[in-house]
C-alpha cells in the first residue's frame, strides 16, 4: 500500500472523523477522530491504511485494487457515498467524517453486510439468456490450424449494438447507489439501482432473449416502481453507468409489457369466456 | 455470536440530510402551489357558470396579493419543475439518430425551445383577443 | 465449528476460479460445488486487467505463430507441450465467452475486434476497452449465477488445506464475518487463490494478491515451480503502481526519457518506429521484461525524469487523439487524471515498472493436478508451464479460462466418496487451527505493519529488475529475521467480526514463506533469463548448459527452501536466441532462406 514519501512528520495533518462500530462492544456506531498526515495524493483509503498502521489496527474497512475497478471501498464521506480510493484528502480542507455506507446493515466499522445486494443482483437473472445465433457465424475464423473452428464462433454485434449496453455494463457493484437511493433505504427489497441497470443492460444486449424472464421482477412493485427518480445514484456512480436511467428506461418497457399484455389474446384467454358467434 | 449487524435507520427527516435529497423534494414540492393554482382555475370556471356578478368577484379575488403572490410562485414552481423534468428526459428517452445518441444538451434545449414556442403562441392569441377587443 | 461436505472445492472467485466452477457445474451438473473466496468474486484481481485476451483469430496469424511467441518470450522456459494445447484451446474459450455475453470490443463489420500486444507477431489480443478483465469476471460472475449447483461462500478465508495420505481431504477456513472456523470436507479442491505481487513494494496488484494458496500448497509439500520470475509491468504510476495497460503502446503510445527521446531503440527493440506506427515486436511492443530493464538502465545513467514520487519516464499517448483515446483507453483517462492529474489528451503520463505477475506458482501438470492427489491448481497462483522466465501480456487471461476450464472438469472428474474417520479429521483440523489460535493468543510485540513493510522493502531492494548474490542474501538473511518476528506478532485487535487484523497477519505469513521462495530460487538460478536478471559477473548471459531448467523450491521448515531443478519440455522449438525488433527480422529472414 501506498506511502507518503516524505515523513509523516513534516507533512499536514487533517482531521478525519470516522464511524465506528464494533459489534461485540459497541451497540450503536460512535464517532473516533484522526490525525492523518496527507499530500496531494492521499485519498481517504490511504488515510485509512495509515489509521490502521499507526494508530487504531483494529479499524476495519474493505478493499483491494485501490484504482476505482474491484468495488470494494465505498464509504460515506460527509453523508455522501464514494470510493475511498478515488477521493482525495486535498478536497476536504476543513477534514472530513466517514461512514460506512448508508441503508445496508454494519457488520463492523466501515463493512457493510452486501448480502441483499446480492440477491437482488441474482433475482434479476444477469446473463445471456437463449441460444447463441450460429446463423452469423463471422467468417474472421482463426488461422487453418485451429482445431474444431467450426464448433464455435462468435455472434455478431456492431459497435453500434455494443454502445446501446455497454454503460450498463460498467457497473463494478459497488453498491454507492443503492446508499444513495432513500426507497432502498426505506424498502430493502427494491431491486434497487445497480440490479435493475444490469437487467436493462442484458434486456438492451442484441444476443439476448431473456426479456420475458427478467421482466416479472421487473414490474413487480419492488421493482422499477419503486423508483421515484431521484436522480442521486447516478450522481454517485463512479463509472458513469446512470442506473437512474436505466430505471426510467425501464419503466417504459414496464408500461408497454403493461399494454400489450392488457390487450394480447393470452389475457383474454386467460379469462373463462363463452365463444361469441 | 460475534456478529451483529447494526441495522440503521431512516429517519423520519432523511430528505433534509442531503442536499442532493432537497433537491428532490423541493422539485415534488412543486406541486403544492401548482395544485393552489388549479384551484383557482376551477374556482373560475365556477364563477363562470354564476353569472357576471360572480365572475368579477372571482377577478377581483385573483387580483388579491396573495393570490398574486401564490400564482406566481406557482409560474415560477412549474418552470422550476420543467427545468428539472427537461434535464432528466434524455435519461429516460434517449434519442438516437442513426447509429449516434443525440446529445442530452440539445435535447434539453429543444424542449426549452418548445416552451418558447408555446408562450410565443400564447403571446400572439393574447395579442390577437386584445386587437379584436 | 461448522461443517460442510461438498464434492468440489474451488478457492478463490477470481477468473480462473469462476470459469472451473462453472466447467465443473457444466461437466457434472449433479455435483455439489463451492465456490470459497475472501472477497466477494467481483472484487478479485482479474477485475484489474486491462489489455486483452489472446486468442489465434485473424486469417494470416497460425496456431504456431502464437506458439514461438509464447516459447521465445518465456525464453524457452515454457513447457512446450502446455504452450501448444494452450493456443489451440485460447480461441475456443474466448468465444465460449462471447456467447457468455462479455462486451468485447467490435469491429464495424460486428466481428470481434483484436489488437497488438508486446511480444506477438500479429493482432491477436480480444479486449472490452481497456477494462478486459473487469468484464471478464464479471461475465464470469454473472454467468456462475445461473448454475444451482455452484455455492459461493463469499468472503470466507482459507486457513489451512487437510491432506491425508498425500490425498486431500477437505480445508479448514474462517468464516470472515464472524470469526467462526468452518472444516470442509472434499476430495477435489482446486486453489484459484491469485498472484504474490503484494510481497513487493511497487506493485500493480489488489491488496488480497499475497500469495495465500501458493504458500499453504507450498507448506504442504508440493514444489514452487520458477518462483524466481517475476514479472515488473513497465508502465505502472509512481507512488501507487497503478496498472496503465499495454494497450496504449498497441495502441500507438510510446516512451520518452527526459530528452524526449525513445530510449528503447538502444535496447535491441528498434529500429525507431515513425508515431502512430507502431510494429509489432519492436520498439515499445517489445516485451514486458526488455522495457521494464530499459527502464533500469536510463535510470542508472540519469536520463530518467524526476516526479515527487520518484524517478519516471513519459508514456505519451497525445498522438492518438482524444476520439481514439476515449474509445480505447477510457479507464486509462480515467485513472491518470484522478491519480496523477494528468490528462492524456494533453500531456504525457508519468510511469515506472511495478511488480506485475508472479510467473512461478504452484507446481501442476499438465492437467492442473499438484502432487497431492484431488489438489489442483490454476491461474496465476499456479504454474502449468505456460509462461517460463516471462510472461507475455494477454496470455495470462487467457489462460484463466483454457485451463480453468481443464481444472474444473478434472476436479470434477475426481471427486469421489473416500471418507476419512472423523478421528483423522478431528487431527487435520486441530493442526490447521494452529496458526490462527497462535495468532489470537500471540503476546508478543510485533506490528502485522511492520513486517509486511520491511518484506515489501528487502525484497525490492534484493529481488528486483536486477539481482544479485549480495543483494539477494541479504534479503533471505532479512525474511529469516522478519519470520523470527512474525513469531512474536500480536494482533491487536481481539474480536471475532471481521477481524481484518488477524486476516492480514495471516496473509503475511504467507507472503514470508513466498518470498523466501523467490529469493531462493533466484539466488541459486545463476544466469540472466527472462525476468530473472543476474548482474553478478558470470550470470549476466542466458547460461541453457546450466540452467535450461524449472526451478523447483520446497518448504523445509525453519531455513530456506530446497531447490531441486526439473527439465523443460523443449521437444518442438529448440532454444535459440530471443530477439525482438530488426534483430529478429533478421533471424527470420536467414531462418526462411535456410533449405527445409
Amino acid at each position: 500500500m501506498k506511502q507518503p514519501e516524505t515523513k509523516p512528520s513534516d507533512m499536514q495533518h487533517l482531521s478525519v472523523a470516522i464511524q465506528r462500530y464494533r459489534p461485540e462492544q459497541d451497540d450503536t456506531p460512535v464517532w473516533q477522530s484522526y490525525q492523518v498526515p496527507y499530500d496531494d495524493s492521499t485519498s481517504v483509503l490511504d488515510a485509512l491504511h495509515w489509521i490502521k498502521e499507526h494508530q487504531d489496527s483494529s479499524l476495519t474497512y474493505r478493499w483491494s485494487c485501490r484504482m476505482a475497478i474491484c468495488g470494494s471501498c465505498g464509504v460515506m464521506v460527509d453523508g455522501t457515498p464514494k470510493l475511498g480510493c478515488k477521493t482525495f484528502l486535498r478536497d476536504y480542507p476543513q477534514g472530513l467524517k466517514v461512514a460506512a455506507l448508508a441503508n445496508f446493515p454494519i457488520e463492523k466499522d466501515l463493512v457493510v453486510d452486501m448480502s441483499r445486494f446480492l440477491q437482488h443482483l441474482t433475482t434479476i437473472k444477469p446473463y445471456l439468456i437463449g441460444e447463441p445465433s450460429l446463423v452469423q457465424a463471422g467468417s474472421a475464423s482463426a488461422g487453418s490450424d485451429q482445431p474444431s473452428s467450426a464448433a464455435l464462433q462468435p455472434q455478431l454485434q456492431s459497435p453500434e449494438q455494443v454502445k446501446r449496453y455497454q454503460q450498463f455494463a460498467n457497473c463494478i457493484n459497488c453498491g454507492l447507489c443503492y446508499s444513495a437511493c432513500p426507497q432502498f433505504g426505506l424498502n430493502p427489497e427494491f431491486l434497487g439501482p445497480a440490479a435493475i441497470a444490469l437487467a436493462h443492460r442484458y434486456n438492451l444486449d442484441s444476443r439476448d432473449q431473456g426479456k420475458a424472464e427478467r421482466q416479472p421482477a421487473l414490474n413487480s412493485k419492488d421493482g422499477v416502481w419503486s423508483c421515484t427518480f431521484v436522480g442521486f445514484c447516478s450522481t454517485v456512480c463512479p463509472k458513469g453507468v446512470d442506473p437512474a436511467a436505466a430505471i426510467n428506461q425501464g419503466k417504459i418497457v414496464s408500461t408497454m409489457d403493461g399494454v400489450i399484455q392488457w390487450f394480447s389474446p393470452k389475457q383474454l384467454d386467460a379469462t373463462p369466456q363463452e365463444p361469441t358467434s | 455470536m460475534s456478529r451483529k449487524p447494526y441495522q440503521p435507520s431512516m429517519p423520519a427527516d432523511w430528505w433534509l440530510k442531503h442536499p442532493a435529497y432537497r433537491f428532490y423534494m423541493l422539485r415534488e414540492a412543486t406541486v403544492l402551489p401548482l395544485l393552489f393554482f388549479i384551484g383557482s382555475l376551477l374556482y373560475g370556471l365556477y364563477c363562470l357558470s354564476q353569472g357576471e356578478a360572480s365572475w368579477l368577484v372571482w377577478l377581483s379575488w385573483l387580483q388579491q396579493p396573495w393570490v398574486m403572490a401564490l400564482n406566481g410562485l406557482a409560474l415560477v414552481a412549474s418552470l422550476f419543475h420543467a427545468f428539472t423534468f427537461f434535464r432528466l428526459f434524455p435519461q429516460v428517452m434517449p434519442l438516437r439518430v442513426g447509429s449516434r445518441t443525440l446529445p442530452a444538451g440539445w435535447m434539453i434545449a429543444g424542449q426549452w425551445f418548445g416552451v418558447l414556442l408555446v408562450f410565443l403562441a400564447l403571446w400572439w392569441l393574447l395579442g390577437a383577443y386584445h386587437v379584436i377587443n | 465449528m461448522k461443517q460442510l461436505t461438498t464434492d468440489v472445492l474451488i478457492v478463490g472467485g477470481g477468473g480462473a476460479g469462476l470459469r472451473s466452477a462453472i466447467a465443473a457445474a457444466e461437466a457434472q451438473p449433479s455435483l455439489s460445488i463451492h465456490l470459497l473466496s475472501k472477497v466477494y468474486p467481483m472484487r478479485s484481481h482479474t477485475v484489474a486487467a486491462e489489455g486483452g485476451a489472446a486468442a489465434v483469430t485473424l486469417q494470416h496469424d497460425s496456431i504456431a505463430a502464437h506458439f514461438e511467441d509464447t516459447v521465445a518470450g518465456s525464453d524457452w522456459l515454457a513447457e512446450q507441450g502446455v504452450v501448444d494445447f494452450f493456443v489451440k484451446h485460447a480461441y475456443q474459450e474466448l468465444v465460449q465467452l462471447e456467447h457468455w455475453g462479455c462486451p468485447w470490443s467490435r469491429q464495424a463489420s460486428g466481428q470481434v475486434q483484436v489488437r497488438r500486444f508486446g511480444g506477438m507477431k500479429t493482432e491477436r489480443t480480444w479486449f472490452a476497452a481497456d477494462k478486459t478483465g473487469f468484464h471478464i469476471l464479471h461475465t464470469l460472475f454473472q454467468t456462475s449465477l445461473k448454475y444451482p449447483s455452484i455455492h459461493r461462500l463469499d468472503e470466507y478465508f482459507l486457513l489451512d488445506l487437510l491432506v491425508h495420505e498425500q490425498a486431500i481431504v477437505g480445508v479448514l477456513a474462517i468464516e470472515i464475518a464472524s470469526g467462526e472456523l468452518l472444516q470442509i470436507l472434499a476430495s477435489s479442491v482446486i486453489l484459484a487463490t491469485g498472484g504474490a505481487g503484494r510481497v513487493f513494494q511497487f506493485n500493480t496488484n489488489g491488496g488480497i494478491v499475497t500469495g495465500d494458496g501458493m504458500a499453504l500448497a507450498y507448506r504442504h509439500g508440493v514444489a514452487l515451480r520458477d518462483m524466481e520470475f517475476v514479472q515488473y509491468h513497465p508502465t505502472g504510476l509512481p507512488g501507487s503502481g497503478i496498472l496503465i495497460t499495454e494497450a496504449c503502446r498497441g495502441e500507438g503510445g510510446i516512451l520518452l526519457n527526459k530528452d524526449g527521446y525513445r530510449y528503447l531503440q538502444d535496447y535491441g527493440l528498434g529500429p525507431e518506429t515513425p508515431l502512430g506506427q507502431p510494429q509489432n515486436k519492436t520498439m515499445e511492443l517489445g516485451p514486458r521484461d526488455k522495457l521494464s530493464q530499459a527502464f533500469w538502465h536510463e535510470q542508472q545513467q540519469g536520463r530518467t525524469i524526476q516526479h515527487p514520487q520518484g524517478d519516471v519516464v513519459h508514456l505519451d499517448l497525445r498522438h492518438l487523439g482524444q476520439r481514439y483515446l476515449l474509445e480505447r483507453l477510457p479507464f486509462i483517462c480515467e485513472l491518470a487524471k484522478a491519480y496523477v492529474n494528468i490528462d492524456p489528451v494533453t500531456a504525457p503520463i508519468p510511469i515506472r515498472p511495478a511488480v506485475h505477475y508472479t510467473m512461478g506458482g504452484i507446481l501442476t501438470d499438465a492437467h492442473c493436478a499438484t502432487s497431492i492427489r484431488g489438489l489442483f491448481a490454476v491461474g496465476e497462483c499456479a504454474s502449468v508451464g505456460l509462461h517460463g522466465a516471462n510472461r507475455l501480456g494477454s496470455n495470462s487471461l487467457s489462460e484463466l479460462l483454457v485451463f480453468g476450464k481443464v481444472a474444473g472438469e478434472q476436479a470434477a472428474a475426481h471427486c469421489s466418496q473416500t471418507k476419512v474417520s472423523d478421528a483423522v479429521m478431528q487431527e487435520l483440523t486441530d493442526k490447521a487451527a494452529g496458526p490462527i489460535r497462535q495468532l489470537r493468543q500471540g503476546d508478543g510485540t510485533e506490528q502485522w505493519a511492520d513486517i509486511r513493510q520491511q518484506l515489501a522493502q528487502t525484497m525490492e531492494q534484493g529481488c528486483g529488475i536486477y539481482r544479485d548474490e549480495q543483494g539477494l542474501t541479504a534479503s533471505l538473511l532479512a525474511i529469516a529475521d522478519l519470520k523470527r518476528r512474525y513469531q512474536q506478532l500480536k494482533v491487536g485487535d481481539s474480536g471475532l467480526a471481521f477481524n481484518t487484523e488477524l486476516l492480514h497477519a495471516l496473509e503475511l505469513g504467507f507472503s514470508l514463506d513466498v518470498a523466501e521462495a523467490m529469493c531462493q530460487a533466484a539466488l541459486l538460478r545463476k544466469e540472466s533469463r527472462g525476468a530473472h536478471q543476474r548482474r553478478d559477473a558470470n550470470y549476466t548471459k542466458r547460461n541453457d548448459k546450466n540452467f535450461l531448467q524449472h526451478s523447483l523450491a520446497y518448504y523445509q521448515e525453519d531455513q530456506a527452501p530446497r531447490i531441486d531443478w526439473q527439465a523443460v519440455d523443449c521437444s518442438m522449438m529448440p532454444p535459440a536466441a530471443r530477439l525482438y525488433g530488426d534483430a529478429a527480422k533478421q533471424q527470420a529472414a536467414s531462418t526462411s532462406e535456410k533449405p527445409v
